[in-house]
Order: structure tokens, then C-alpha cells, then sequence
């Protein structure tokens, strides 16, 4: 069968979602590497996990399987986890040193 | 130039799908054909120097040639995955797909550039609502709007609040009075070039290596599981059949593969068994299958019951670790309790009251 080019540029497939969410993904990670806010850090997990999931459900979706999304349902819960254990640090932190710099607790690195 | 490829594997879930026999199984273009291996990498290459002009502290130009290139990167990588496409997920509108990535892509980009933090949380929801107009897409209802209640509703509230306790209050929007740290991005060259590198191999394995994945289910196979969740769920399943034939003889009669729920072109129906008459076909109505709702809610407490005893119990310590770590280290009261059994104060000289405010 050959390609048709019309219906190509109108029908969505696995690797459009795969490629959203692998650039997704890339922004969380540079965003991590790049801010030193340390609340703006954690969003860009946040960021990552939203990655994680659209890749989720769309090979749940290719598959016809639901446990894509059932997978889905435990990312929020990690992450709804993450959220509340790393808000309350972040909290504690900023209550010890005034500031949501990431560069003030650099003396807890290696070296 | 070796091709990135899906290890094959051992196809545990294609060994369920069978094969296909409905539709046809677009290929990749011969080799050397419309687009050039190269491409992906190219365009993770532009994006990536464009995202570079966009974090970098500079002037207006370089965040207009920024954006400019981003969103022709974006336009790049459609037309890569476009013309290499295999895989088909289901007819759908590719005109609001290409919105929602956009919408996503563009906010997540701001977000990280932004030097506001509530403005960067406030780009976040726009992520997670578009991020739901593409499970929309993808069938994915529950999940969709789960993710709004969730993310935008719940997660995003507490950053609110943190972000809120945290930041000094500012009333100008000059960008003077931002803290330095939220307006210098740390070594953005250093993590624009190992996002390139995960890009590049994730986009051009996709694009490239896409073909080796099995074909996409079929529609018949999509329909079985419809069924077989249908006769999963008796009541439904009696109502739905007695609701067009209220004198059908209780239970069906059960087809070669074990199923009550038969297919043929014109939808689900059911046969009787009565012996010695001819069986009588009912057609059910293809609006009682079930919905994405049942089928994840199946999945989630038939398939997966011990994870999601862990997922709650992974909640509740969160909850109290959030509660131990956020508290004050001595509470209010404690001294109380200390002079009502003899012992002295930690803080003799201390209101006693100030101990709540900051949590």
C-alpha cells in the first residue's frame, strides 16, 4: 500500500507521543540542571513525571492495555509523595538559612 | 551507519496480540529514502542551542532567535516523525496534538527560563492541562481529569503554598529585586549538551528504530478486551443483553475461544443455547461496553492489588513525614507538660505562643 500523505499529516501515532515526551522529559531535566531555586528544582521533576506518564498511557493506548494508565495512578502517588516529602525540606532549609538557593547547601557535596 | 534498534526480545505482551490481520502495517521508507538518518540529531542540535540562547542571561535578540529557532525545531521534528511514521495508534486529530505538545513544550521551556518561581509554578499547570488534552486524545479519559484534580488541583496547591511561605514579598515587577539565583541559570552549556545527548538518542531511536516495535493492536483484538471485561461484570452484562431481548434464556452459549461476547462486523451480539431450537442472536448495544473508567478500575484492583495496598501506604508516610519534618522541634505545650510533672522548662523565659507561628 502506498503512502498516502493526507491521512499521514492528520492521524497521531506512538512515536508523536514518544517524541513529546522524550523532549518533555529533556526540559525537566535541563531545567533541574540549570535553576538553583530549589522549589523551581522540584517542579522540574514534576515536569519529568508529567514526561513519564503521556509515555505511559500512549503505549498503554498502543497495546490496549490498561496497565499503562494503572501505572499512571502510581506516578501520582509517587509523586504526590515526592511533593509533600520535599516541600516540608525545602521548608526546613529555608528556615535555616533565609534563602531557597541550592548553592548554600553545596558544602553538603563530596569533595 | 548503524541504526539504533529496539532489542526484539521476547515479546511478552505480542505474544497475546497475535497477528494482525485488519489494516496494513505502514513501513519505514526504504533506506536513503525521503529523510536522512541524520535529521533527528540535527534537530535535537538546533534545539538544543536554542533552548541554550533562551536560559542564558542575555539580551532581547538572543530571545527572539531563541524562540524562533525552538518553535522551528518543534515544526522540524514534526515533519521528521511525520514522514518516518510507523505504528498507528488510532485515527485522531493531529491538528490538536500538535497544539497540546505545543502548548506543553513551550510553557515547560518558560518555566525553566522564567525567574519567577510562582510564574514557573503557574507554567506548570499549563503543562499538566495540556498534558491532559493529550490523554484526552489518547482515550485516556480518567486519567486525564485525574491529573487535572491532582496535579493542577492538589501538588501544585502545596508549591503554591511553600512558594508563597518562601518568597519575600515583592510588590514591583522589576526584576531588580529578584534573589540572584533565580535570575543566573547555573551552567547552562554544561546542561543544554546533556539534554542534547538524551535527546538525540531518545528522538532519533524513535524515529529510527520505531519499525521494530510489533504492529499496534488490531481492531478485533481491541474489541475482545471490551468483551472479555464485559462478561467480567455479570449484572452489566445481563442488563445490557436483556435489555434487547428481555425473554433471552440466561446464560449465553460460549463460542470456540471461551467467550460469551461474540464480534462480527456489525458489532457485539450473544447467542442462546437452547437445544434443539435454533440459537437466537442478540445484538448488544455498543454503548454498554464498558467504559475507559471500568477498564482501568478493573486493571487497577484485579491486576495490580498488592501496589495499590502500597501506593496508599506510601501516602500515609509521606503524610507523617511531611508532618515530623515540617514541625517544630519542640512544640507548644511542651513545657507545659514539663512543669506539670516537676521537671523545668526547656525555654523558661519563652512565650509560650511563639512556638506555633511558622508551622
Amino acid at each position: 500500500m502506498t503512502f498516502q500523505l493526507a491521512s499521514e499529516f492528520t492521524q497521531v501515532s506512538l512515536a508523536h507521543f514518544i517524541i513529546f515526551s522524550a523532549l518533555l522529559f529533556v526540559v525537566g531535566l535541563v531545567g533541574f540542571f540549570t535553576r538553583r531555586n530549589l522549589i523551581v528544582m522540584f517542579l522540574c521533576t514534576e515536569l519529568m513525571f508529567q514526561a513519564a506518564l503521556v509515555a505511559f498511557v500512549a503505549f498503554g493506548r498502543y497495546w490496549f492495555n490498561y496497565s499503562g494508565q494503572v501505572f499512571v495512578i502510581f506516578i501520582l502517588t509517587v509523586a504526590a509523595a515526592e511533593a509533600a516529602l520535599a516541600l516540608a525540606l525545602v521548608v526546613l532549609l529555608h528556615r535555616r538559612r533565609g534563602s531557597l538557593n541550592a548553592d548554600d547547601w553545596k558544602e553538603l557535596r563530596e569533595g | 551507519m548503524t541504526r539504533l534498534q529496539f532489542k526484539p526480545g521476547k515479546p511478552i505482551l505480542a505474544a497475546r496480540l497475535g497477528t494482525p490481520t485488519e489494516g496494513t502495517w505502514p513501513q519505514w521508507g526504504t533506506p536513503g529514502g525521503r529523510m536522512d538518518h541524520l535529521d533527528p540529531y540535527i534537530a535535537c542540535i538546533t534545539g538544543a542551542f536554542a533552548l541554550y540562547l533562551l536560559l542564558r542571561q542575555g539580551r532581547l535578540t538572543s530571545k527572539v532567535i531563541g524562540t524562533l529557532l525552538g518553535l522551528g525545531t518543534l515544526v522540524w521534528l514534526v515533519v521528521i516523525v511525520n514522514t518516518t511514521v510507523v505504528g498507528e495508534i488510532q485515527p485522531g486529530q493531529q491538528v490538536l496534538f500538535l497544539l497540546f505538545g505545543a502548548i506543553a513544550i513551550s510553557s515547560a521551556v518558560r518555566l525553566i527560563t522564567h525567574g519567577r518561581p510562582v510564574y514557573s509554578a503557574l507554567y506548570f499547570v499549563l503543562v499538566v492541562l495540556s498534558s491532559a488534552g493529550l490523554l484526552l486524545l489518547l482515550e485516556a479519559e480518567f486519567m486525564a481529569f485525574a491529573l487535572i484534580i491532582v496535579y493542577a488541583g492538589a501538588i501544585l496547591i502545596t508549591y503554591m503554598f511553600v512558594l508563597m511561605l518562601a518568597q519575600q514579598a515583592s510588590d514591583s515587577d522589576h526584576s531588580s529585586d529578584m534573589p540572584i539565583y533565580d535570575k543566573l541559570a547555573r551552567e547552562p552549556g554544561a546542561a543544554v549538551i546533556v539534554g542534547l545527548i538524551l535527546a538525540g538518542t531518545l528522538v532519533s531511536a524513535t524515529t529510527l528504530g520505531m519499525q521494530d516495535l510489533p504492529p499496534p493492536v488490531v481492531q478485533s483484538r481491541q474489541d475482545k478486551v471490551h468483551g472479555e471485561l464485559l462478561e467480567q461484570l455479570p449484572k452489566r452484562f445481563k442488563a445490557a443483553v436483556l435489555a434487547v431481548s428481555p425473554d433471552f434464556p440466561w446464560p449465553p452459549a460460549v463460542d470456540d475461544d471461551g467467550h460469551m461476547v461474540q464480534w462480527d462486523r456489525s458489532g457485539p451480539f450473544v447467542e442462546s443455547r437452547v437445544t434443539g431450537e435454533a440459537p437466537e442472536i442478540v445484538r448488544i448495544d455498543p454503548d454498554a461496553m464498558p467504559t475507559n473508567t471500568q477498564h482501568v478500575g478493573w486493571a487497577l484492583v484485579a491486576s495490580f492489588p498488592a501496589s495499590l495496598e502500597i501506593a496508599g501506604v506510601i501516602l500515609l508516610l509521606a503524610m507523617f513525614g511531611a508532618v515530623v519534618l515540617a514541625r517544630r522541634q519542640i512544640e507548644h505545650g511542651e513545657d507545659e507538660l514539663r512543669r506539670s510533672v516537676g521537671l523545668d522548662p526547656i525555654h523558661p523565659q519563652e512565650d509560650p505562643v511563639a512556638g506555633e507561628g511558622a508551622s
